[in-house]
């Protein structure tokens, strides 16, 4: 269980994270929906390494890892994919991935290979461009490229930030989908940070909205979605 | 013809020295985001230290490898020491601006040159020295003419061409190169697959230092040793990593040789004294048709 209480995070006298607090359950979709500017890249941010907090906590599974490196957090099972389809343009497809699962090469020699195996599997089309340069590819299979890279740590935590953005319907209905097929069958905790709040909360178990860095509603998310008054007062539709 | 070999294998030597020189500056400035002035007060340290070996009877090969492990301790004490420290962002978020930030570490480079130089001067004297070459430094006979080609040029260059072959390999086969580059490009990215980035980055100036050391080792036999005379490399070699594109090491390979063929047709064709002019016109020529260097990358990187 991923725990975060009255978590602050500010960039000089701006205020991103006001006090946040929320628990993503295991194995399920947790999605944190709101405007933009309301600190949802923030709060991955900060839970990833990223970014230092003010104060609060952050626990994963009973132990804290505020104030660990980010490069440290990853190795503990907490996977990043960061906004913006982060992927390295100048190098391969393959070497985007491997790049994942550098830090377990010596230890986990036969299971790196299997973890690669397993991200092509899930996206098929990456295997096929798998000695083309990054920054040739499109920008759905970027952002799949971007999550292969997350997947090949062996996350236990994924910390997935705005999938959607910028791609065609089709291709995040695509991307959605395997995070959710991923989530049901592997049973990795998935930490789902949206402004398409309408797709988000449709493959999420649990919602948090959140605005202007607080958390102003923390409940299932089938009824977050239900809620017509949050929605238009929140997020505008 | 003979002019024209001569100044051809002349400028391979030369150029395989610069191309060496080159390379230390591009993987420091894409591995750290610094330009490192003192690279070849580097490089001049540790040649005087293989220089008091040889001097106090030990045998030129095993100060040729201490000077560049010398060389490659040198460059991560300097990364540890000094700029890990400077870009820290928390000690350095009272300065405005980013440009005063980058700005840092290129003045405390040039601070580390001074002291180098100084260094050097107090404990060696200022005075040149000469530096041994492990090879005859008399030309080759070809049809009963003396050319300006010695063994020494062909180890310069069998040795250089090995390290950079070796560098390649190193950097596009195995992991530790791939982290390398990883964090060379984009440092955040690196970090969240795991990469441990203050090691790969002090991992960029320990080959840095190891590589001027060595450009040090071969072209100060030809140069002689002093606290200032490898000012003039370390500008030479500055020329050529621009002129190949600053954050290509392949093109610091390329800039490094077309530099070098530069000074040595013009030394050969025009006089010596011309060497600077030349390399001046090569440079503002690049930079007014390709401002990104030969192999630089267009303006679609930092993403």
């Amino acid at each position: 269980m991923l725990e975060v209480k009255n978590l602050v995070t500010s960039f000089g006298s701006v205020v991103a994270l006001d006090g946040v607090s929320f628990t993503a359950q295991e194995s399920k979709i947790t999605t944190v929906i709101g405007a933009n500017g309301a600190g949802k890249s923030t709060l991955l941010r900060t839970i990833s390494g990223l970014e230092h907090a003010a104060s609060g906590s952050i626990t994963w599974s009973g132990k804290s890892v505020l104030g660990m490196r980010a490069e440290d957090i990853v190795r503990g099972g907490i996977a990043h994919v960061p906004e913006g389809h982060a992927v390295i343009s100048e190098l391969s497809v393959e070497e985007n991935i491997s790049m994942g699962s550098l830090f377990r090469r010596r230890k986990f020699k036969a299971d790196v290979a299997a973890a690669q195996d397993e991200v092509f599997e899930l996206f098929p089309r990456l295997k096929e461009r798998r000695k083309q340069l990054a920054g040739t590819l499109s920008g759905g299979e970027r952002q799949m490229l971007a999550i292969s890279r997350a997947l090949v740590s062996r996350p236990k935590l994924l910390l997935l930030d705005e999938p959607s953005l910028g791609l065609a319907p089709l291709v995040v209905e695509q991307i959605i989908d395997s995070i959710n097929i991923l989530c049901r069958t592997t049973g990795l905790t998935v930490l789902l940070v949206e402004q398409n709040a309408n797709t988000a909360l449709g493959v999420a178990d649990h919602g948090v909205l959140l605005s202007l860095g607080k958390v102003v509603a923390d409940r299932p998310a089938a009824e977050l979605r239900a809620d017509s008054n949050l929605r238009a007062a929140y997020l505008g539709y | 013809m003979d002019t024209f070999l001569a100044a051809l294998f002349s400028g391979t030597s030369r150029g395989a020295i610069y191309a060496l020189v080159a390379l230390g500056l591009v993987i420091v400035w894409r591995g750290a985001g610094i330009l490192n002035y003192a690279q070849m007060g580097q490089a001049m340290f540790s040649t005087y230290i293989a220089s008091t070996m040889i001097i106090n009877g030990n045998s030129y090969w095993l100060a040729f490898v201490v000077a560049i492990a010398v060389g490659a301790v040198m460059g991560v004490l300097l990364d540890i020491l000094v700029m890990r420290p400077l870009s820290n962002k928390k000690k350095t978020e009272l300065l405005s601006s980013e440009s005063m930030r980058a700005a840092i570490p290129v003045i405390a480079s040039l601070g580390i040159l001074g002291v180098l130089q100084a260094l050097a001067g107090i404990i060696w004297a200022a005075e040149e020295r000469g530096f041994p070459a492990p090879y005859a430094q008399e030309g080759f006979t070809v049809a009963g003419n003396v050319m300006p080609f010695t063994s020494f040029d062909v180890f310069v260059i069998t040795v250089v061409l090995t390290t950079l072959a070796l560098t390649t390999l190193f950097f596009k086969k195995t992991g530790v190169g791939l982290a390398m580059r990883a964090t060379a490009l984009n440092s955040e990215v690196a970090r969240l697959s795991g990469i441990r980035t203050n090691f790969t980055r002090s991992l960029s100036w320990a080959f840095s230092g190891a590589a001027s050391s060595l450009a040090g080792l071969l072209i100060t036999p030809t140069s002689n040793l002093s606290p200032n005379t490898l000012d003039l490399v370390l500008i030479i070699g500055f020329t050529a990593a621009v002129v190949g594109g600053l954050d290509s090491p392949a093109g610091a390979v390329i800039g490094g040789f077309l530099v070098g063929m530069v000074i040595s047709f013009v030394s050969f064709y025009d006089t010596p004294e011309d060497v600077f002019l030349a390399i001046l016109a090569v440079l503002i020529l690049v930079l007014i048709i390709r401002p990104r260097g030969i192999l630089g990358a267009k303006d679609a990187r930092r993403v």
